[in-house]
């Protein structure tokens, strides 16, 4: 959603031979085009190494070296201290699977995943819809919507949470006029308390989806609407039958986008609920589950071991989502080497 | 994270997670024992006040042990107390830790004993020391070996407000449970929130927990449970239930699973600080977080200090107390002048100091004098009549178990768990120790 999401590189490197052997086959003498061709060819790897080289070193030693090491302390039962000795080999990965909470957590993440995309696409596309017509007060509404957005978490969570205490600000409102009845426990109550982060979370992020969507609906061809406008097509049809399929890539990423960061929310729960109450209200994710019962129980291997799990699944998911969903979307966005 | 401000007045005691102020870059020149008093040692000291008073108390008696010892300089680096537990992590494992750093006994320095990253201070500290100091020492003792030295005790007991209860109609404070849910209906009875509890933060809640086992259980029992990591004696059971029966009559501030400890007015500190609630069970620290809540920022003029009241048919004494002990330890590698240090700390003076920058309790007995907020003069009074004084049970467990109980007890309260799962899940920690 909001977080980086790595590096999803939809561009594989290009490839350095692409283009310099072609056509050298036209030249009369063989010798030296092979080796201008050498020529080029060492200049071009030179160039890339020059290049990406700095850029490569940063990503080696910042992600895939933590990676690695995460992998290496989840084998350990290690409290944080000095070289981890205490090998346990799967026995942190076996503790994880069986555990109810964490099971919960899951069970949490996956309804938050759903309902994310439930509660934001439709939402998000009328608003884009709407927005996108010249209407009065239009950029005025694009700012709002997206504002939320903009305001980092921290800062979100402990607005929100302050109003939803049971005797915040959404309360008191609820008994000004007349609704006694409505004002419930909003952040304890284990019923309430995960519909009133799915608010948070579509309040928040819906912003980000409205953006996508407006981008996509212009590079959408006038000419098309008109063409349908023509042929006597209704408002309603032209949006089943053009607009939407049309948006259909920016709706696969925007989904994508938010799936990955919904398996990976930490911050809004982290801040409303705190660890412990996470878990009795129902809000707990894997992220806090991970926190909870690594960091602060001090059990960094279990940890880290929680951290690998939580890679793999999200890793699994995306690649499961780019090879069936995204496919169509990327092709001919990547280069297959040599054409 | 479990987290206190940091306030000028009180180094927050962390329950369970020791926050330890530590330094980085101990010079590697530094090796242990430079004997020769003429060689330069440099020692490297973090401390968790950023700001006044504390800050300056370090600065000055830093400042005043470099004038008795020439050839010592003191290299001091305050270090937020949100930030100490992960920096000193970090240093320690990098092999760049400071010589002085934070330490609150338990299990996390245990932990790193256990590393082999602490001195043994046992034949280091001055027999006037170990006089004064008394069984605070005991805090820090690893296998017999003592390896901190205390800088204030921080017993808890309930904070409470006079005016409040006078409002109430409660003319003594309880000394029994059947009396402080007596209070507690004469509270709601006048409209008034009783007890603040920032069980967001888990830890508030769950000292009710220890105090209730602090009361249900001998003095052996708590020892030989934190020792052998053996909860099988009913007493904790007892606790348990005896806190699921309070808790029964809803004596906690709205909200509480969502109230933090500390952080601003509508923490449980600060619903005390600005009237809305009229109790909160705390350690010694909590007259310093309160005053800076307070809505002018001054120490609340009514705040009262009760112990924590007996219940029927407990093995604990009645004038038992729970309490952490805030104080420094030496990195293993450090000279020997680190040592030193500490033991010049506990002299009168500095120990008086000490209280009136921190508004706390001094660890050294001769510097008792110093105290004068009245609230604390009754955790004083107590303190010393106490026939004996508990660690927190999640300093003692250690992280691990610690975290453990803190959310069973969390659960307990939310209504997914009770006084039997709160000795499982115990138990199920400390199998994986």
């Amino acid at each position: 959603m909001s977080d980086s999401q790595g590096d999803y590189s939809l561009a594989t490197t290009p490839s350095p031979a692409g283009r310099s052997a072609a056509g050298d086959g036209a030249l009369t003498a063989p010798s030296p085009a092979r080796r201008r061709a050498r020529r080029t060819d060492w200049r071009k790897h030179a160039e890339i190494a020059l290049l990406a080289g700095p850029a490569i070193i940063v990503f080696v030693a910042f992600v895939i070296f933590p990676v690695v090491m995460a992998a290496y302390y989840g084998f350990y039962k290690w409290k944080g201290y000095g070289v981890p000795t205490d090998f346990v080999g799967l026995e942190n990965y076996i503790t994880i699977l069986q555990d109810t909470t964490f099971h919960d957590a899951l069970m949490h993440n996956g309804f938050i995943v759903v309902m994310s995309l439930v509660l934001q696409g439709p939402a998000a596309v009328i608003l884009a819809l709407l927005l996108n017509r010249k209407i009065r007060g239009r950029s005025l509404i694009r700012v709002l919507i997206f504002v939320p957005y903009v305001v980092s978490e921290v800062i979100v969570g402990t607005g929100w949470s302050l109003m939803l205490q049971t005797t915040g600000a959404v309360n008191g409102f609820l008994e000004k006029i007349g609704l006694e009845g409505w004002a419930v426990d909003w952040l304890s109550d284990p019923d309430v308390a995960i519909w009133s982060l799915m608010l948070i979370i579509t309040w928040k992020y819906v912003g980000f989806a409205v953006i996508l969507f407006l981008a996509g609906l212009q590079s959408i061809p006038e000419e098309l609407h008109e063409a349908a406008a023509i042929d006597g097509a209704s408002y309603w049809q032209t949006q089943r039958r053009i607009t939407l399929p049309l948006l259909g890539p920016t709706l696969r990423i925007w989904a994508f986008l938010s799936i990955i960061g919904s398996l990976q929310l930490f911050d809004l729960v982290y801040i409303i609920w705190g660890q412990y109450v996470s878990a009795t209200a129902g809000t707990s994710t894997m992220a806090t589950y991970m926190v909870l019962n690594g960091r602060n129980a001090g059990n960094y291997g279990f940890g880290n071991a929680v951290a690998v799990v939580l890679f793999i699944i999200s890793l699994v998911i995306a690649l499961t989502y780019q090879r069936f969903v995204l496919r169509r979307d990327t092709e001919g966005a990547l280069t297959e080497g040599k054409k | 994270m479990r987290v206190k401000k940091t306030i000028a007045a009180s180094t927050a005691v962390l329950m369970g997670a020791l926050a330890l102020a530590a330094c980085g870059g101990s010079d590697s020149d530094s090796g242990s024992g430079s004997d020769s008093a003429d060689s330069a040692v440099e020692l490297t000291f973090w401390h968790n006040s950023t700001t006044g008073d504390g800050k300056t108390y370090w600065e000055k008696t830093a400042a005043a042990f470099e004038e008795a010892n020439p050839n010592v300089t003191i290299k001091i680096q305050s270090v937020q107390n949100e930030d100490m537990d992960g920096k000193l992590q970090t240093a320690l494992n990098s092999g760049d830790a400071p010589d002085i750093f934070m330490a609150r006994g338990g299990g996390k320095l245990a932990d790193i004993v256990e590393a082999g990253q602490a001195m043994d201070l046992t034949d280091l500290i001055s027999d006037e020391v170990r006089e004064v100091a008394g069984g605070t020492l005991d805090a820090f003792a690893v296998d017999g070996k003592i390896y901190g030295m205390p800088t204030a005790v921080l017993p808890g007991g309930i904070w409470y407000s006079k005016d409040l209860f006078a409002q109430a109609g409660i003319t003594e404070t309880p000394t029994t449970m059947a009396e402080l849910e007596d209070a507690v209906a004469k509270l709601k009875a006048a409209g008034i929130q009783p007890i603040a509890l920032g069980a967001k933060d888990a830890w508030p809640a769950a000292h009710w927990y220890y105090f209730f086992a602090l009361r249900a259980c001998s003095q052996e029992s708590i020892n030989d449970s934190a020792a052998q990591m053996n909860f099988d004696d009913p007493c904790w059971l007892e606790a348990g239930q005896a806190y699921a029966d309070f808790a029964k009559v809803e004596p906690f501030n709205n909200g509480f699973l969502t109230t933090t400890a500390q952080q601003g007015a509508g923490s449980s500190a600060g619903l005390l600080a600005n009237h809305e609630a009229a109790m909160e069970l705390m350690g010694a620290w909590n007259p310093g977080v309160i005053a800076g809540l307070t809505p002018d920022g001054k120490p609340l003029a009514d705040l009262g200090w009760f112990p924590f009241p007996a219940i029927d048919g407990g093995e604990g004494d009645p004038t038992a107390m729970m309490g952490g002990v805030d104080g420094y330890a030496c990195h293993a590698d450090a000279p020997k002048e680190c040592a030193d240090f500490l033991n010049f700390y506990m002299a009168q003076e500095h120990q008086e100091g000490y209280a009136e920058a921190f508004v706390t309790i001094p660890a050294s007995k001769d510097a008792q004098a110093a105290v004068t907020d009245p609230a604390l003069q009754d955790v004083l009074t107590s303190y010393n009549e106490a026939a004996y004084v508990s660690v927190w049970l999640d300093t003692v467990l250690g992280q691990n178990v610690g975290n453990a109980l803190n959310g069973a007890v969390v659960e307990m309260l939310a209504g997914s768990g009770d006084a039997d799962s709160i000795v499982a899940t115990v138990k199920a920690a400390a199998a994986k120790e």
